[in-house]
């Protein structure tokens, strides 16, 4: 039986008070994952003996853009990050990942910073995050801290958040010019479905068309989302006419099993993650043809 | 344990209530407003079958805890009919034969009024979205499209 008592928070002060003096307190906004849990008894569930409220916290749901960042506030939804103009137009890799999540009124309900916090390995809005090198600014009682996305999360359903913080805002540098993205997805069907994988690549393409800092991140294929230094290694310095794409395809997939070990999902995962990541650049480098 | 008071709009009409910390929409609205229209189906965001308008926007009322709903506007299937007369998408819903055992039909009705109240004239697949977290188990879908789409002519 899960037993807790209910508070809510009207200004960030407040839940920042609530979460410096009382104990075990977990933290609810969307509630589309934590509320599932409870439903189910989850074992992922820690002790919880008070539900935070931070819901109506309107100093928390914002997306504007402060010189070269967009910082969005944690209770904008997943619909939030699909309309939004600035988002649309300046980072169309969220706005498309947020597409893809679970349905319309889960879209309306479930919010970034929950996306975030709960730190699913099938998360869809963590890859293109870390791939976009996005920062969290988690904020406590006396001060408040900067992590990147990716030294935040410590493992599945893991951060490094502690137990008197606040997510108050995530901070994106914008792509410079020659940067394209994109973001793949297969799930078991095409609405409301867990991601069995999908990835998310950013990478500058230069004037002589050479791989440029590329960024690549799946999900749903190591323990939590994390970017691949060898495949990025693999592709920087190529031209996009000469690359071998089914090579870097099977690199992918070998460093993937490098992080994992051999796993019962192993057979399935590894070739779809390679033709996952080929998608991904055949698209980058289609796009990039456009555009000439 | 605690009781929260909680002041929002049901249907329009301002309601001002006591709720527990584990009540969700659901439940305030089905024992404590005795609106039964609204169904719950998995309890857990999949089905559809408990989607009400929450400030103008479709959600899963299994999913919302009532104690959050302070200020806000919900809009059940009980709140389509105004003055006795039913919406045009409840009177479609009848005329395209959109109803087979009806326990998703409050959830549809829903979702396809909120997709309305945004988007007037919607397309066949924009109609397809709106309604992609509703499942029917009958499977009407075909109707029930038909149905939204003779209202977003």
């Amino acid at each position: 039986m899960i037993d807790y008592d209910f508070l809510s928070a009207s200004g960030l002060e407040e839940a920042l008070n609530y979460l410096y003096k009382l104990n075990q307190v977990k933290v609810i906004a969307g509630g589309t994952d934590i509320l599932v849990n409870i439903h189910n008894k989850s074992k992922r569930l820690p002790e919880i003996s008070y539900l935070l409220d931070i819901s109506n916290i309107g100093t928390l749901n914002f997306i504007r853009q402060v010189d070269h960042y967009v910082e969005i506030g944690p209770l904008v939804t997943h619909s939030g990050l699909m309309h939004e103009p600035l988002v649309k137009e300046k980072l169309p890799l969220l706005s498309c990942a947020a597409h893809y999540i679970g349905s319309t009124q889960i879209r309306n309900r479930g919010t970034i910073g929950g996306n975030i916090c709960n730190a699913s390995p099938a998360a869809d809005l963590l890859p293109p995050l870390i791939a976009l090198r996005a920062e969290v600014e988690l904020t406590y009682r006396k001060g408040k801290r900067v992590l990147s996305l990716e030294e935040f999360l410590a493992g599945p359903y893991k951060t490094k958040i502690q137990i008197n913080e606040l997510l108050t805002k995530i901070r994106i540098p914008l792509p410079g010019d020659g940067y394209y993205t994109d973001f793949q997805k297969i799930g078991r069907r095409k609405a409301l479905s867990i991601s069995r994988l999908n990835l998310a690549v950013v990478v500058k393409i230069d004037e002589e068309n050479i791989f440029r800092d590329a960024r690549i991140v799946p999900g749903s294929a190591t323990p939590y989302p994390q970017s691949l230094p060898g495949v990025e290694r693999a592709v920087n310095g190529q031209s996009i006419h000469k690359i071998n794409i089914e090579e870097i395809g099977r690199i992918m997939s070998e460093e993937v099993v490098s992080v994992t070990g051999i796993r019962w999902s192993t057979p399935y995962k590894k070739p779809v993650i390679s033709t996952l990541v080929q998608r991904a650049l055949k698209e980058v480098i289609k796009e990039k043809s456009k555009n000439e | 344990m605690n009781k929260t008071k909680v002041t929002f709009k049901v249907n329009r009409k301002q309601v001002f209530l006591e709720v527990g910390p584990k009540e969700r929409l659901i439940d305030t609205l089905r024992n404590q407003l005795k609106l039964t229209g609204t169904k719950e189906g998995c309890g857990i965001g999949e089905c559809g079958a408990c989607t009400v308008i929450l400030n103008g926007e479709a959600v899963h009322s299994c999913l919302i805890l009532t104690g959050q709903l302070e200020g806000s506007e919900v809009l059940t299937v009980e709140g389509l009919e105004i003055k006795g007369k039913p919406d045009p998408l409840q009177q479609a819903f009848i005329d395209c034969n959109a109803v087979q055992c009806g326990f998703c039909t409050p959830g549809m009705l829903m979702s396809a009024k909120a997709l309305l109240m945004h988007n007037p004239h919607p397309t066949r697949e924009e109609i397809k979205t709106a309604l992609e977290g509703n499942l029917c188990r009958c499977t009407g879908y075909e109707q029930i499209i038909e149905a939204i789409e003779s209202v977003a002519k």
